[in-house]
């Protein structure tokens, strides 16, 4: 029970500063993306017009987030968008499911994770609605309707950051301390294993979806 | 009257665990009703499928329960649980932990109900969608749920975190502010993600083919309605973590305990707004699903909008937190 709320941490004073990594978090996010690169390679590995298994499910990922894409926005930039929806999607659900398997820890429970991947998205749809707009059309936005509206309207779109990110963080390490608070008051073999499943594996799912859907979703508001 | 300080913490804990329940059963009762209400409509226009109603009425009944189902758990852990730390300070923080899950449980519960509610209807208007029925309501209550679980992962860490460390003047403020923040920002969200789950259950009954599009649109619409508990969740998360200076004046442990007031009531009206924008978006995809994207996007904008008043308050609580 001490370790609720508490993070491990390795802080190395350099020349005045503090550096502090959160080794857990970095650890994690490795073995994401070294099983990640490994279902990549077992999918592209032999690919034919007969698909095997890992080629079908990377078809799926792809066929479905490209269509969501290019319903959003269209299909020249669904083309250069897709991919990152498609890997950002991969990467999120696979954070979140993490956690079932016992002694890892999902990334997404540091609330890191989802800022730094709040902020990737907020910059990506600034930057296509200025590629798609043109700088000047792009300020002109956020003196609407009134020009003393700016302030409120830069508060509003940086609120985007902080509500996108909570809410993966607030969903994975709620779920986190209910499964801990709840192993720890009872001895049942039952419960923890179904929460784990609720948690991780629907509410995971659904939240990766959620974060990936608004990262589009804000590149859709921006473009057009 | 002089009271120690166990005394003084079991007061709080029974004040608190009374709270926590006596609150938490309001939502999920009028949410179940709603959903019994519209599974009796729906079989009197369809007796034959009297069987399916039921059992969808009752799934839905089950999934809104839960939201007073965390209120009853945090009630019984208040009663019976040796809780950590023996100070002045626990006393506020089960104080706090009740309340939070108190009003936390009252929007998600109401919310549920509408999931299941129009879910009967739906299979009485299209029972050859049953099952794709069913697990749509599934998700959309899920989700629901949401900001409950929000408040009762804030009731636990003032449960379980240790802060008899802490000076008792201006932190006990902090805690109960803490709770009464998350507890009461949750209840717009949870009625307005209800109203998003509840038009998706009915447009898939009108247009079957929309699935796919209404449950994103749903998710879409439910998880921006939510914005306001988050940012109820980041205030308290504020609260709970900062360590504040000592100071036996007043002010300064009411500019703490108005922080979670402003940002617990500013955040009621934007999710129930929010939840009303997103319904209407999902009830029109399935009307016109040719213009699923512009109406999603007109959706966010008009949420954008409505969202500003929990802005206001979250400034207006920062400020009161780090400024005064």
């Amino acid at each position: 029970m001490e370790d609720l709320g508490k993070i491990h941490q390795l802080i190395i004073h350099l020349g005045g500063y503090d550096i502090t990594l959160n080794l857990e978090v970095i650890l994690m996010t490795w073995i994401v993306i070294g099983m990640l690169t490994l279902f990549g390679y077992l999918a592209t590995r032999r690919a034919g017009l007969v698909p095997r298994q890992f080629q079908v499910l990377g078809e799926i990922f792809v066929g479905v987030f490209f269509k969501i894409t290019e319903d959003a926005l269209d299909k020249e930039r669904a083309e250069k968008y897709g991919p990152l929806v498609v890997a950002l999607f991969m990467f999120l659900m696979l954070s979140n499911w993490l956690g079932i398997i016992p002694h890892l820890e999902e990334p997404t429970k540091d609330l890191n994770t989802p800022f730094a991947l709040g902020i990737m998205g907020f910059v990506i749809a600034h930057y296509a609605g200025i590629r798609s707009k043109g700088f000047k059309a792009y300020i002109n936005e956020y003196f609407q309707p009134m020009f003393f509206m700016a302030p409120l309207n830069i508060i509003g779109e940086l609120s985007k950051i902080v509500s996108i990110s909570f809410r993966l963080f607030g969903n994975i390490m709620g779920g986190a301390i209910i499964i801990l608070v709840v192993s720890h008051l009872t001895y049942s073999i039952v419960l923890p294993p179904l929460l784990n499943a609720f948690f991780g594996l629907f509410v995971g799912t659904i939240q990766a979806f959620v974060f990936t859907m608004l990262t589009v979703v804000y590149i859709s508001v921006q473009v057009k | 009257m002089q009271m120690d300080v166990d005394t003084l913490i079991r007061v709080a804990a029974f004040t608190g665990g009374g709270i926590a329940m006596g609150f938490g059963a309001i939502g999920a009762a009028i949410g179940e009703g709603y959903t019994a209400a519209q599974a009796n409509v729906a079989v009197s226009r369809n007796p034959s499928l009297s069987g399916d109603l039921f059992k969808n009425m009752l799934v839905g009944q089950a999934v809104a329960e839960s939201a007073s189902i965390f209120a009853l758990v945090i009630a019984i852990l208040l009663l019976f649980l040796d809780v950590p730390g023996h100070s002045k300070l626990t006393a506020a923080a089960l104080f706090g932990a009740g309340l939070c899950i108190g009003f936390g449980a009252i929007g998600s519960g109401i919310g549920s109900g509408f999931p299941g509610g129009q879910c009967c209807m739906g299979i009485a208007r299209q029972p050859a969608v049953v099952s794709k029925m069913t697990t749509n309501m599934l998700i959309g209550s899920a989700v629901c749920q949401t900001p409950a679980i929000f408040s009762m992962v804030v009731a636990l860490m003032l449960l379980f975190m240790d802060f008899s460390k802490l000076p008792l003047f201006p932190t006990w403020a902090a805690l109960i502010g803490a709770g009464v923040s998350t507890g009461l920002a949750a209840i717009g969200s949870g009625y307005g993600g209800g109203l998003a789950a509840g038009a998706s259950c009915e447009g898939l009954a009108r247009q079957p083919e929309a699935g796919s599009n209404l449950t994103t649109t749903m998710l879409v619409g439910q998880a921006v309605a939510q914005t306001p508990s988050i940012f109820g969740l980041l205030i308290s998360f504020i609260l709970i973590f900062k360590t504040f200076p000592e100071s036996t004046s007043l002010s300064a442990a009411m500019a703490l305990l108005s922080a979670g007031i402003c940002m617990g009531f500013g955040g009621i009206g934007p999710g129930i707004g929010n939840g009303m924008a997103a319904e209407g978006a999902v009830r029109w995809v399935a009307r016109n699903i040719k213009s699923a994207g512009e109406l999603m996007r007109i959706m966010l904008v008009g949420q954008a909008v409505s969202q500003s008043t929990s802005i206001y308050a979250m400034v207006i609580s920062l400020v009161l937190i780090f400024v005064l």
